[in-house]
């Protein structure tokens, strides 16, 4: 679900693009110290196969067909930080050259797909992948990714002050949730057939280094949820919310910037914005704690 | 195709393709911006928006009707979106989402086919995309031809292979994950092969430009003349 410009609120494009412009960096260093150089080409050339892919269609029944997303497929392949590193190379070819998805959303359409889809797909890998429960981690993995990343793009345009109507955003869930589970079944059985040629293409679950990844993917996976549980309660939610943080008009506040705020506030637009760029900033001060945490138990 | 019809415009020669990369990137991020802070009911503002886009693509001798309708890709995802919105009662948001997300797109295609891709992520590279990034979507560009094309060719022989009627789905499921499996395979070894003609070829880990950047005074006169008329129309 690539979201073209104009459709979110600024200020929810901008945060996003704040927050993805050093998350992508992040992903492309890890990748950089990750990867070989002689793996670079592997890396464009992956990024076209998930073009490619789309081509072969998959018969999923009642006549209609899936292809596959490639997110869950390109962790397992390439491992978290290449697959979302592809991932963003993939989104912004698609925002430039086919149209597909604005280039001020790209920060919003890269947090969603290729930072918080790849690592939802990545977690279940790296924590089950390595076991018995391999298939169905890749499913589950597989699953989330395209699921975390729909509920994130929902959410996101209904904080934007999108209306949807009840039976559209229940139809949306559903028809997304379905999109998920083709996508879990389309890529266990492609990477069972990829081991099938090589083994190798396959990254081994336990090989993969690192605690903070399990934790972010964590974070995703949360955020996913998060934003389904917003989604599924707005816009009401996010009015009942900013009522409670006192931005509306019928608080009881009657300070000295009372008559400021009712002008600013009595467009229902604005409120919600403001609700939902608080909700992303917190967000964005969370994961940027966790990060910090992290990074001083490293060191430590 | 569609890419391969943008890539050859974007060769072509006219004022806008001799531009700078960057002066047209700042000029796109300023024009979409201002549009994106422009209200749907403001008419005057969105009309000389248009209208700048049209001159464009008339200075850079491109089809209008071609890329007009090219560029109407966003239109069922917008059209979708502004009959729910207008179906809740929106009706301004519904305008504003259909005209202001058509515009952006034309926006960004005029600025895609006045600039070869190579050159687009270059002046990308420049403003400080990190160089991972723009060296995996060169190699992404320059090889999703070639994949795709050998996808289709394996699409085609499946399709004249499977013609048996009432091939059970699974099976037939089966099949596609068995082709996209080889297809990754191909694409694994392709990757190598290259990898290893590139550093024979004497590659640096980094795509040289055959013409470097160079910002001249014209391009900062361009981007600075398009940043002052666009905020100008913006508040009027």
């Amino acid at each position: 679900m690539h979201i073209p410009d104009n459709f979110l609120s600024t200020p929810v494009w901008v945060a996003l693009d704040a927050i993805s412009i050093p998350a992508a960096g992040l992903m492309v260093r890890r990748a950089g110290r990750d990867v070989e150089d002689t793996r670079i080409p592997l890396m464009g050339v992956m990024g076209a196969f998930v073009f490619a892919a789309q081509m072969i269609n998959f018969p999923v029944g009642l006549g209609t067909s899936g292809h596959l997303v490639g997110g869950a497929l390109l962790a397992c392949t390439l491992g978290a930080a290449p697959a979302a590193l592809v991932m963003t190379a993939i989104i912004a070819i698609q925002a430039f050259v086919f149209q597909d998805g604005g280039v001020l959303a790209l920060g919003a359409n890269v947090f969603n797909m290729a930072i918080a889809g790849v690592l939802a797909g990545y977690l279940p890998f790296q924590i089950w992948g390595a076991g018995r429960w391999r298939k169905q981690a890749i499913f589950v993995g597989a699953f989330l990714s395209v699921l975390v990343s729909a509920s994130l793009a929902l959410s996101e345009l209904l904080i934007s002050g999108i209306a949807m109507p009840q039976p559209v955003l229940l139809l949306s869930m559903g028809l997304f949730a379905i999109s998920a589970l083709i996508e879990g079944a389309i890529t266990v059985s492609v990477v069972g057939a990829i081991e099938k040629l090589n083994p190798g293409f396959v990254r081994k679950a336990e090989a993969s280094n690192g605690r903070t990844l399990a934790m972010l993917s964590g974070a995703a996976v949360v955020l996913g949820v998060a934003g389904f549980v917003l989604a599924s309660s707005a816009p009401d939610g996010i009015q009942k919310l900013a009522l409670q943080l006192g931005l509306t008009t019928k608080s009881s506040f009657h300070g000295p910037f009372a008559d400021y705020a009712v002008g600013y506030f009595d467009s229902p637009w604005l409120r919600r914005a403001t609700a939902g760029l608080a909700g992303l900033l917190v967000i964005y001060g969370i994961c940027a704690a966790v990060g910090k945490m992290i990074a001083r138990q490293r060191s430590a | 195709m569609h890419h391969v019809l943008v890539d050859r415009w974007s060769r072509g020669a006219s004022p806008l393709h001799a531009l700078d990369p960057r002066a047209k990137i700042l000029s796109l991020a300023v024009f979409l911006i201002v549009l994106a802070t422009t209200s749907a009911n403001a008419v005057v503002p969105l009309t000389i928006d248009a209208a700048l886009l049209l001159a464009g693509i008339l200075i850079a001798g491109l089809p209008p009707g071609t890329l007009l309708i090219r560029a109407m890709a966003v239109l069922p995802f917008s059209l979708t979106f502004g009959l729910i919105s207008w179906l809740a009662g929106d009706s301004l948001r519904a305008i504003g989402l259909i005209e202001k997300s058509y515009l952006s797109s034309v926006a960004v295609l005029l600025v895609v086919s006045t600039t070869p891709l190579p050159r687009l992520l270059g002046g990308l590279e420049s403003l400080g995309a990190p160089r991972l990034l723009v060296l995996v979507a060169q190699f992404l560009y320059r090889y999703l031809f070639v994949i795709s094309e050998q996808a289709q060719h394996m699409r085609l022989a499946a399709a004249s292979r499977q013609g048996i009627p009432g091939a059970h789905r699974r099976s037939r499921f089966r099949a596609a994950a068995g082709a996209l499996a080889v297809l990754f395979a191909h694409s694994y070894y392709r990757a190598e092969g290259i990898n290893r003609a590139m550093l024979a070829r004497g590659f640096s880990g980094k795509f040289p430009l055959l013409k470097p950047l160079r910002l001249k005074f014209a391009d900062g006169l361009f981007l600075l003349a398009m940043a002052v008329f666009l905020v100008l129309v913006r508040v009027q």
